[in-house]
């Protein structure tokens, strides 16, 4: 088939929409398909979004390709006889975010109109789905509320989980992932301290631009607690080959952000090294592909439960083990594979 | 600087113009700079898509970017405060197409109004530009000539790192790229039967239709020509073509009025060769120099049998010519340092 | 909500008076600054005043400290020129006070800006061949000036001063329609407050040379023949004997030309004891006029104004007022005034002589167009309407300001508003934004 992969970019912002418009545009290509992937520049400024979701309504792509895939907002907006979105998340400005002191449209009769026109603009893009998908139970639900909409949870695979493996469960627990306040690494450190036996923790990823005060805090609470010789900090890039190493060879991985939407990749990446996830009950995604004892451990955001599940994985690794395994399963539960997600977009 | 290169896309086509974007971004990161290349969708038919689409890419927004390079109609619509264009070509149906049977704009009241418009759009948004550059002297005397505007030429260098070389001057002409009727392989190959040294012809490259493969394969037949001309139907790789540069005795390259003078052009000089082509064959008249860089000559059978006949009996005269013609790509500096510099001031 | 009321401030302005009164409401429910450009003898307002030299001295910060700017309009150069190029720069509510905007545009382009074609090009662009042709007219020379006669309604010229505002307001329905057929944003009808001093009057009816038996009849207002005064001395000849106990009385300033054609129609029905003509006057002699009055009358045809600020007042004194049946004064509740068809005006020496005979129906009709006015044209009522109004323009303004975006790109490309495309994507931004069927916004990308 030749497929169209639309979605949108804020140009040189690194997120985690590019990786799964990659590895689609990969795996479509990969199973014959022709793929033409198509990156739309957008502003999220205020009061910039209406005239742009007015240009996505002009281009005409409907006599192009047998379907068209639209991945971020607003590329549902695209017209096209046969078109398939796979929503990753709204417009949070005007959604969920509306109300707090994160939403950077201004509350005014102008800001709230300028709100209401967005939404009814999903509504429409929305309903002209020929399927609708979301990447997690938690956008769905949001699908539901906001739009009115049902979707079917589609949960988005690595790209590569066979070049992860396992070279046995270790001494250190691995947190992989981005550094910034929300991902709560610190979190990790405190709970650690609590910890009775000499379980270890490895923390690496990249620190956010602007965030590196926060990486400076994670190395002062280190100090704090006198974990020098148990948290190792590796804040910087870390190429692939290294990385699937400190997942072989982890006895476990932690993945806590703050009320994320969707499980995150490290939570697949652990599962794909057969190794089991600590996560806690206020993760958000995490909880829709963890269950608690089963492949992994989801406590309550506090540092000695948490420390708990870190001792219980050191002292009896054969736990580990069988949760690690059970992640494997649960991944084929959940149809987070390629093959599942290619025989839903393309039915 | 980071920077978005913003192209027309007609999905799932890949043209010259792809192919620069690409390698304009990978040359822009190769000097330090970060480059995205945008595919904004153009539709042309029905008619009155071509004015949706412009006020689309007016709607459109780049955020978090010190420029954009802009190559086409209508992408370089899109508004930025820091616009360079190298204009590959504007929607000549409007312009030099207009009154011939290519124009594809009916000639109703319809057709007339949204040619108005593009015209207006193109001399009301172009200027927005700080530097307008274009690929050939053909697209500046047309944007001069109908906009008022004044551009300056970039010439758009090779995009692969071939090593293009000179093994020897052989006994064929080289004829690369696809075949079809505006490049005319045919006339060359028409032309071989009127040769009178043991000059051969070498056409290689896809056809692009089964009536233009069966033109020139029962041309050949029919002058028995099999043994003087090689017709090679399919895509040719890069070492293909270097191979066949190497060794040739030079290059012909005759299209019908192209706007650019062909990257064919390019890669017969930098393997010192030199290139025959048409007093009519358009832009390539930047880089052809009649009896120095090679031959300038009208697009008859006979005329160029006979110059083709002349490289052969004069290989020193050939050997000249094709250096010649590699000074003159020096001279000019066409050259991917030269784009970035001038694209990035 | 912030708001900037521009506004004259003239004592001499009627536009004035009213909107002291309504900012005065208005503050109670809203930040309301009051803003004019204007020398000498000025109102007091009861909210805080700016004033500014000129247009070109309110700078953009200053507009910006405000959530909205409300501009009133009026028919006189001079009292709405700042005001009128303040609006072109920074769109807000324009409120229309007058239908017929001709001779602000006249005086603006020929006197101001000195600029004949100017006027033409306005002429063509919003009336077309017939717009062309009677500016031709005006600067030919030829005839009587367009803004001085009837034609002036077929070209009020209204439209240039709502081009482009964030909403219109009109005090009558009326007016309302004229301009919802050129303008695609919020439009709302609001009744203009008034209100009238209705202390007692320092003169007496004896001051004014009434005899105890007379009925008073009055009217009010610039001595224009739109107001149809012939014709209501044509009809007081008409009653016969019992013109002895009436006195009609003009006040308002009357061109002399004009003045000689009135006196005419005194003469020739013998009304010279009758009909006094007294120009301008104070405003004690006026308000002692209307309260002595029996009867108002206050025709109009055709009708120039947004709305009659006269008619409202001689209700407020609980007159009874005979109108023309259009416009405006169609709109008011029936039996609070009467009302004579345009084409009837023959007669009105009918409803005249009924009136004359029989007081009780005066004091009944009179206490209904009481009533009515209270309760209609309050400005608490105007102040509260005109607030809610400001929030339905200020929602409505991401999506105008996105068809103005989208009318300028179309008009850089020289797209003709017939053009299929304009249609098309005012289709695709209703379709899209409101889901409401194609409304009113392709009237926006008209020039």
């Amino acid at each position: 088939m030749k497929i169209i992969v639309a979605t949108s970019v804020a140009p040189f912002v690194e997120g985690g929409s590019t990786f799964i418009v990659d590895w689609l545009g990969n795996q479509l290509q990969a199973r014959g398909h022709e793929v033409e992937i198509l990156p739309f520049p957008v502003s999220e400024s205020y009061p910039e979004l209406l005239d742009q979701l007015l240009a996505f309504r002009l281009m005409d792509l409907s006599s192009h390709g047998d379907r068209l895939i639209a991945i971020r907002t607003p590329a549902h907006l695209l017209k096209h006889p046969n078109k398939v979105v796979w929503f990753i998340h709204h417009y949070r400005s005007a959604y969920d975010l509306w109300g707090t002191r994160y939403q950077n449209i201004p509350e005014t009769p102008e800001g709230s109109a300028y709100r209401e026109a967005i939404i009814a603009a999903d509504n429409v893009g929305l309903r002209e789905a020929v399927k609708l998908f979301s990447n997690s139970a938690v956008v769905r639900d949001r699908l539901s509320k906001f739009n009115g909409v049902t979707a079917d949870v589609l949960y988005p695979p690595l790209l590569s989980p066979d070049q992860y493996y396992n070279a046995g469960y270790g001494d250190y627990l691995l947190y992989f992932a981005r550094l910034t306040h929300h991902k709560r690494q610190w979190l990790a450190i405190e709970a650690l301290s609590s910890t009775r036996t000499p379980v270890k923790l490895m923390i690496a990823g990249c620190a956010d631009p602007g965030a590196e005060p926060y990486v400076d805090d994670l190395f002062r609470l280190v100090e704090r607690y006198g974990l020098k010789n148990r948290v190792t900090i590796l804040p910087r890039w870390i190429p692939e080959p290294e990385k699937i190493e400190l997942f072989a060879g982890c006895l476990g991985v932690i993945y806590f952000p703050f009320d994320e939407d969707s499980y995150g990749y490290p939570s697949l990446e652990a599962h794909a090294a057969r190794k089991p996830v600590l996560t806690t009950t206020d993760s958000g995604g995490t909880n829709e592909l963890i269950v608690n004892g089963r492949n992994g451990f989801i406590t309550p955001a506090d540092p000695e439960l948490i420390a708990h599940a870190m001792d219980e994985w050191y002292g009896d690794k054969e736990l580990a083990r069988t949760m690690g395994e059970a992640g494997v399963e649960r991944i084929e539960e959940l149809g987070i594979t390629w093959d599942n997600v290619m025989e839903r977009l393309l039915a | 600087m980071k920077i978005v290169v913003l192209n027309n896309c007609v999905p799932f086509l890949r043209g010259g113009a792809e192919h620069l974007a690409d390698a304009l971004a990978a040359k822009l990161v190769e000097h330090g700079h970060k480059a995205l290349v945008v595919r904004i969708p153009f539709r042309w038919a029905p008619p009155e898509k071509i004015v949706e689409h412009m006020l689309a890419c007016r709607l459109m927004r780049v955020p978090g970017v010190d420029r954009v390079i802009a190559f086409k109609f209508p992408a370089y619509y899109v508004p930025h405060p820091d616009k360079v264009l190298w204009l590959l070509h504007q929607f000549r149906q409007a312009y030099d197409l207009w009154g011939t049977r290519f124009q594809g704009l009916a000639d109703s009241p319809e057709g007339r109004e949204i040619r108005e418009l593009i015209i207006r759009g193109d001399n009301s948004y172009l200027p927005e530009a700080r530097k307008i550059y274009t690929n050939s002297e053909v697209t500046s005397g047309r944007l001069k000539k109908f906009n008022g505007l004044d551009s300056e030429v970039l010439y758009p260098p090779l995009l692969t790192h071939s090593q293009y070389s000179c093994a020897e001057y052989g006994d064929y002409i080289f004829c690369p790229g696809r075949v079809n009727a505006t490049k005319r392989q045919l006339l060359l190959v028409q032309a071989m039967q009127h040769c009178r040294t043991r000059v051969k012809l070498l056409v290689a490259g896809c056809a692009e239709t089964r009536e233009d493969a069966e033109a020139i394969e029962s041309t050949i037949r029919k002058n028995g020509l099999e043994k003087k001309v090689q017709f090679v139907n399919r895509f040719i790789s890069e070492e293909e073509k270097v191979d066949w540069f190497g060794r040739s005795l030079g290059c012909a390259y005759i299209p019908y009025d192209e706007d650019s003078y062909g990257y064919v052009t390019l890669e017969s000089y930098l393997s010192r060769k030199p290139v025959i082509t048409c007093s009519d064959s358009g832009g390539i008249e930047a880089l052809a120099r009649e009896g120095s860089t090679g031959r300038v000559v009208a697009p008859e059978p006979r005329v160029l049998a006979e110059a083709m006949d002349q490289l052969f009996l004069d290989k020193q005269k050939a050997q000249r010519m094709g250096e010649a013609g590699l000074e003159l790509v020096h001279s000019l500096r066409i050259t991917w340092d030269t784009v970035i510099e001038k694209l990035t001031k | 909500m912030k708001i900037a009321w521009f506004t004259p401030l003239s004592k001499k302005s009627a536009i004035a008076r009213a909107s002291a009164g309504i900012v005065t409401e208005l503050a109670k429910l809203a930040d309301v600054n009051l803003i004019h450009f204007e020398n000498g003898d000025v109102r007091d307002a009861s909210v805080p005043v700016k004033r500014f030299a000129s247009a070109a001295a309110v700078d953009e910060r200053t507009l910006n400290h405000y959530d909205l700017a409300i501009y009133n309009f009026g028919n006189h150069l001079p009292f709405h020129r700042e005001i009128f190029l303040v609006s072109r720069r920074h769109p807000g509510i324009c409120i229309l006070h007058d239908f017929v905007m001709h001779h602000f545009f006249a005086a603006y382009y020929f006197e101001d800006q000195r600029n004949p074609a100017a006027y033409s090009l306005l002429m063509e662009r919003l009336y077309g061949e017939e717009g062309t042709a009677a500016a031709q007219r005006v600067l030919s020379g030829r005839g009587p000036r367009l803004w001085e006669t009837d034609e002036v309604v077929r070209f009020p010229l209204f439209e240039e001063v709502i081009r482009g505002a964030a909403g219109v307001v009109a005090h009558s329905g009326f007016l309302k329609k004229h301009v919802e057929a050129c303008f695609a944003g919020p439009v709302r009808r609001i009744s203009l407050p008034y209100d009238a001093d209705r202390s007692a009057p320092h003169l007496s009816r004896g001051d004014l040379g009434l005899e105890d038996h007379q009925v008073l009849i009055v009217t009010v207002g610039h001595v224009n023949p739109n107001k149809r005064i012939e014709a209501v001395i044509d009809a007081l000849g008409r009653l016969g004997p019992a013109t002895g106990r009436v006195v009609y009385a003009i006040l308002g300033p009357c061109s002399p030309e004009y003045q000689e054609a009135l006196n005419a129609a005194v003469r020739r029905n013998h009304l010279e004891r009758v009909v006094r003509f007294l120009g301008q006057v104070p405003d004690d002699v006026l308000h002692a006029y209307l309260s002595h009055a029996g009867i108002c009358i206050n025709l109009r045809y055709p009708v120039t104004e947004g709305a009659s600020a006269s008619v409202i007042e001689e209700m407020l004194f609980g007159k009874p007022v005979i109108v023309t049946d259009t416009g405006f004064y169609s709109e008011l509740m029936d039996g609070s005034v009467i009302k004579i068809h345009p084409e009837r005006e023959s007669e009105l020496h009918i409803d005249l002589a009924r009136l004359l005979e029989d007081q009780a129906l005066r004091e009944n009709v009179g206490a209904a167009a009481r009533f009515y006015a209270e309760s209609e044209f309050r400005a608490d009522r105007y102040a509260r309407e005109i607030l809610d109004f400001a929030w339905e323009v200020r929602r409505a303004s991401p999506l105008l300001g996105l068809a103005d975006r989208v009318a300028v790109e179309c008009n850089r490309m020289g797209m003709a508003a017939s053009m299929k495309t304009v249609e098309a994507v005012a289709h695709e931004m209703s379709a899209l934004f409101t889901g409401e069927a194609l409304g009113r916004d392709t009237h926006r990308t008209r020039r």
